[in-house]
């Protein structure tokens, strides 16, 4: 009684600290009170993606649950249940119009999850349970496979396991830490199997369509409105990872191309549409280059785009495995689908480059189209500007330069926030309030060339990596969105004009990253030691850059390496699945030879009396298997007298090693060697023929 | 011949034949034995149906991981299948290499429960959840235990034997699904140990027979025995407060029986024969049935009694000796 008190206590020093009836609680309340609190962490990271309601019921009912374990209540009957279940059902038609998809089939799963424990009757119900368990915890990797998200779900699986574990251990009050130990001591043996599997099981496509969210998602877009640049310009996570192979560039030509917007309806600069021009006559991509090509590999986020954001200008397709990746006359790139994964894969880009039709063609037209109506003061200063002498015949490089020059002395501002702007909003940027960030200086820029009847269109992409490199890879963040300007020369194509470089120089040269103003936590942290901060961010930018390489990223490209580095010339996914095979098989084969060594091992001291006993009878002494070695040790010297002094006693030492007070563990290997070697000579003395005693 | 015997003995049920073979197989290949130490050969293993069901869930994760392309969802469903096939191990590995040992048995009245005494003994680490029943009982009646490492545990299971005599013990399975549950291992044990069933006691019992004197009447044995050897009878209404034999009383009361008196008819050589044919007109079960009771009654007095059934002669004695060889040829009487 005292001693499982004890042990109770011991069990759970900490919660027993802070409730003391814990070590009270009968066994099932504390069994029940355990798995409460496993299903309670599981969905917990779900309370963000839940509708209120969801989330509100599955606390209340976890609660309720956890009174009535800890008052030894009665469950509620049967009819209660399915009516909450089917009010659930209806608020989640309510709230997503509709009961299929990812949202509410986490919603219903969460509800079930929650309502299964108030059902909690039989060894079924408590399975049931598990598996929920384990299901929802896969839920969560639909939204995030981040590093904090695995281990809070490797927690989840280890308090799973260790609730599946007690339900099996139904003698006494077994402890909380011990059922948590064997837990762990399963999966622990397993991990090598699930080494094997993800490795080797063949990563293939999706079997059926997936039903897209409609989740919003921060980064770059296929459109431009003022502002949208400055949301993601508050987002630090990481768009992109790069490697270099040799040198890297020079911060100035980092620039990453995505979507080229070159219509623009007076509010929003979209692609090109279907009906344009350059559908009539096809734009001239014509890129040229001099010089070395870049080497880099290259890791992206799933940007849910189909433009692929490369490092200008890479010239030729990337193999991406798994999508189709085609260029478009704007040098653009882009996917057959959305990337929905990271992908990563390596390619070639030419700093120095020109590209665009040299003669004016019949597609150059839509890059100098402008809204009606829209913007009317920018245009009479552009059609001003024209009209002075120096600028009437001048080539768009010197109107370019002219704007530049503009911008830098004109008391242009660059800030983050800008504010709201209302519907001209290029004369209200480019005539009155004259601050903003890169978008609105690349689409005055834009407004004011074509004004000028220039072609001209907007970038958009990424521009800059974070300075230093993180164990190899220069990050590129979200925060890095940028938008620049083209311009057409005639005799050289287009040509990249960056207003924003004009007012804001540092964004470029030094690849500053456009920093928001510090948390709370974070800015006193960095007030106390910036060094720390940055080191602590970089090494956990660094883990999470090894987790996305090694496992997140890790597809059926990674996986046909692995069989080239093992020795397959031209693996094919069948020679993964026979490998997986020939692996689990021999593995199978280890566990069978374990068994089989188990069955036929025999504890050490009855071998080495095995041993003993068979030198004797070859001495010609009877050695009967159950007599002791004191026994025997007196039918030695019975038999031999003096002679056989030494071989008694080393069975005599050997019982003390075996049975005396300074016992030890494992049979001593020199006394037997030195016992046979007696037994050697007695043999070889005595002569031929003798009898046994 | 016996191949003859047999084809015509499975035309007319081969089920039954095929069942019966299974059955001597089974039995020549699993000898009775008090102690038998579980290995590969006597450990049997199959998934539970929360087996199937986590089997089913694993299929499940992996379309879901496949289908979003999820790695961590492939991490998951992996460590899940790890375990499991580690599970699979461990649970087997809970029974195999364990010593059962049933120690002697103790025989019951019928209609008693039988309780068999079972030791367990683990040679390596300690053995969690392992449920000890009688073979073919339902799940409820299962009693579990954990063996601790490097040491013994004991249990008891219990049974109802079916009538008196000597009888087999029942098989006894042993059973376990931890860690997991996934997988049940099981063995079948069958104890060479008989049981010896006593048939039950009549109960509202008849008054036992009066002792009567040895034939030739002197007192030879009284005056030799010191005392030791002394007819006593329960006591009768009226019996004199001096003829109470106090001391036996206290033990006879004590042990829930009744008051004792001396017999002052046979003052003391006195024979109590426990007759088959003073039993009346019953049917042979239910003379057992009093015979029985009146030897546990004439033992609990304290006196010398015998016991005549057909065919077989108890010569009167006291004791426990008496009682039990008295019992046996009651339980073993055909």
């Amino acid at each position: 009684m005292a001693v499982s008190d004890w042990r109770r206590i011991a069990a759970a020093p900490r919660i027993s600290w802070l409730w003391p009836g814990w070590s009270r609680l009968p066994r099932d309340a504390r069994d029940t009170l355990f798995l409460l609190g496993v299903i309670g962490w599981t969905v917990l990271p779900h309370v963000w993606h839940l509708p209120f309601w969801c989330s509100l019921l599955t606390v209340l009912m976890l609660l309720w649950r956890a009174q009535l374990a800890i008052s030894n209540a009665p469950l509620p009957g049967r009819w209660a249940l399915v009516a909450v279940l089917l009010v659930a059902a209806g608020l989640t038609f309510w709230s997503f119009k509709t009961l299929l998809g990812k949202e509410p089939g986490v919603t219903l799963a969460v509800v079930l999850m929650a309502l299964k424990t108030l059902e909690l009757r039989a060894r079924r119900d408590a399975f049931v349970v598990f598996f929920l368990g384990f299901f929802l915890i896969l839920t969560h990797f639909l939204y995030s496979q981040s590093l904090p998200v695995a281990a809070a779900m490797l927690v989840s699986v280890w308090g799973l396991l260790t609730a599946l574990v007690l339900a099996h251990m139904p003698v006494g009050q077994p402890s909380l830490r011990q059922a948590g130990r064997l837990a762990a001591r399963t999966a622990l043996l397993g991990a090598p199997i699930m080494a094997l599997l993800f490795m080797l099981f063949p990563r293939i496509g999706p079997l059926w369509g997936v039903p897209q969210d409609g989740q919003a998602r921060t980064g770059l877009s296929n459109s431009m409105r003022m502002g949208s640049v400055a949301e993601v310009a508050q987002d630090d996570s990481v768009a992109m990872r790069l490697r270099f192979e040799g040198q890297p560039p020079p911060p100035r030509a980092m620039y990453f191309r995505g979507p080229v917007l070159t219509r623009f309806d007076g509010v929003e600069w979209l692609p090109l549409a279907s009906r344009s021009f350059s559908t009539l006559a096809p734009a001239t991509r014509a890129l040229r280059t001099t010089g070395t090509p870049v080497r880099y590999e290259m890791t992206i986020e799933p940007l849910r785009l189909t433009s692929v954001p490369l490092l200008e200008a890479t010239g030729s397709a990337p193999s991406i495995e798994g999508y189709q990746v085609f260029g478009l006359a704007d040098l653009q790139w882009r996917t057959d689908k959305p990337l929905h994964e990271r992908v990563r894969f390596s390619a070639e880009a030419f700093i120095d480059f020109r590209h665009g039709p040299v003669e004016r063609e019949l597609a150059l037209q839509d890059d100098t189209d402008l809204p009606p109506g829209y913007n009317p003061r920018t245009l009479e200063w552009a059609a001003a500007l024209r009209s002075e002498p120096r600028y009437a015949q001048a080539e768009p490089r010197v109107i370019a330069q002219a704007l530049m020059q503009h911008i830098r002395t004109a008391g242009f501002n660059y800030t983050l926030a800008p504010g709201e702007y209302g519907r001209d909003s290029i004369d209200e940027f480019w005539l009155d309030r004259r601050t903003g960030f890169c978008e609105h200086f690349a689409a005055a820029f834009v407004v004011v060339m074509r004004g000028a009847g220039i072609p001209a269109r907007v970038v958009t992409g990424y521009q800059g990596v974070d300075p230093t490199p993180n164990d190899g890879y220069y990050l590129v963040r979200q925060s890095s969105a940028h938008a620049w300007a083209e311009y057409w020369q005639p005799g050289v194509g287009w040509v990249r004009a960056d207003p924003t470089a004009a007012v804001a120089p540092d964004r470029i040269d030094r690849a500053r990253r456009l920093v928001p103003a510090a948390g709370l936590v974070a800015g006193a942290f960095g007030n106390v030691s910036p060094q720390l901060l940055e080191q602590m961010r970089s090494g956990w930018e660094a883990l999470n850059n090894r987790w996305n390489q090694w496992v997140l990223n890790y597809s059926r490209g990674q996986q046909l390496d692995l069989l080239k580095e093992l020795g397959f010339s031209a693996p094919r996914w069948e020679d993964l699945a026979l490998l997986l095979i020939c692996a689990l098989s021999a593995l199978a084969l280890v566990g069978a030879a374990w068994a089989w060594w188990d069955r036929h091992r025999i504890d050490p001291w009855t071998r080495q009396m095995e041993r003993l006993r068979g030198a004797l009878r070859r001495t010609g002494v009877n050695a009967p298997a159950h007599e002791p070695p004191r026994a025997l040790a007196q039918r030695i010297e019975r038999r031999f007298g003096a002679s056989g002094k030494p071989l008694a006693r080393l069975l005599l030492e050997l019982e003390r090693h075996r049975y005396g007070r300074a016992a030890v563990l494992r049979p001593d290997k020199a006394l037997t060697r030195r016992f046979l070697a007696q037994a050697r000579v007695l043999r070889s003395r005595q002569p031929a023929g003798a009898s046994t005693t | 011949m016996a191949e003859l015997a047999a084809s015509r003995l499975a035309g007319l049920n081969p089920a039954a034949l095929a069942r019966a073979r299974f059955r001597a197989w089974v039995d020549a290949r699993q000898p009775r034995t008090d102690t038998l130490l579980l290995t590969q050969r006597n450990v049997y293993i199959l998934p539970t149906r929360a087996g199937w069901m986590f089997g089913l869930t694993l299929i499940v994760l992996l379309l879901a991981s496949i289908n979003y392309q999820l790695n961590l969802g492939y991490v998951l469903t992996f460590l899940l299948a790890g375990s499991g096939v580690v599970s699979m191990h461990l649970t087997h590995a809970t029974l195999r290499g364990l010593t059962l040992h049933l120690k002697p048995v103790v025989p019951v009245f019928a209609g008693d429960p039988a309780v068999l005494d079972l030791v367990l003994t683990s040679p390596g680490a300690a053995r969690f959840g392992i449920g000890l029943k009688v073979s073919g009982a339902t799940d409820a009646t299962l009693t579990w235990i954990d063996v601790p490492a490097l040491g013994q545990a004991h249990a008891q299971v219990s049974f109802q034997p079916p009538s008196r005599g000597r009888q087999e013990t029942p098989a006894l399975g042993a059973e376990t699904r931890f860690p997991l549950g996934l997988f049940r291992v099981w063995t079948v044990w069958r104890p060479a140990a008989q049981l010896l069933v006593y048939p039950k006691p009549e109960r509202p019992m008849a008054p036992l027979p009066t002792a009567r004197a040895v034939a030739g009447g002197a007192h030879p044995a009284r005056s030799a025995g010191g005392g030791e050897v002394e007819g006593v009878r329960t006591y009768r209404r009226g019996d004199p407060l001096k003829l109470i034999a106090w001391k036996k009383a206290a033990k006879t009361l004590d042990s829930g029986g009744e008051l004792v008196s001396r017999d002052t008819s046979a003052s003391s050589h006195q024979q109590l024969w426990l007759d088959w044919q003073g039993c009346g007109a019953l049917a042979p079960e239910d003379r057992l049935s009093r015979l029985t009771a009146w030897t546990l009654a004439a033992h609990r007095t304290g006196a010398s009694y015998g016991l005549r059934l057909p065919g077989t002669e108890i010569t009167p004695a006291d004791g426990d000796l008496q009682r039990r060889r008295c019992l046996e040829a009651l339980a073993l009487w055909q």
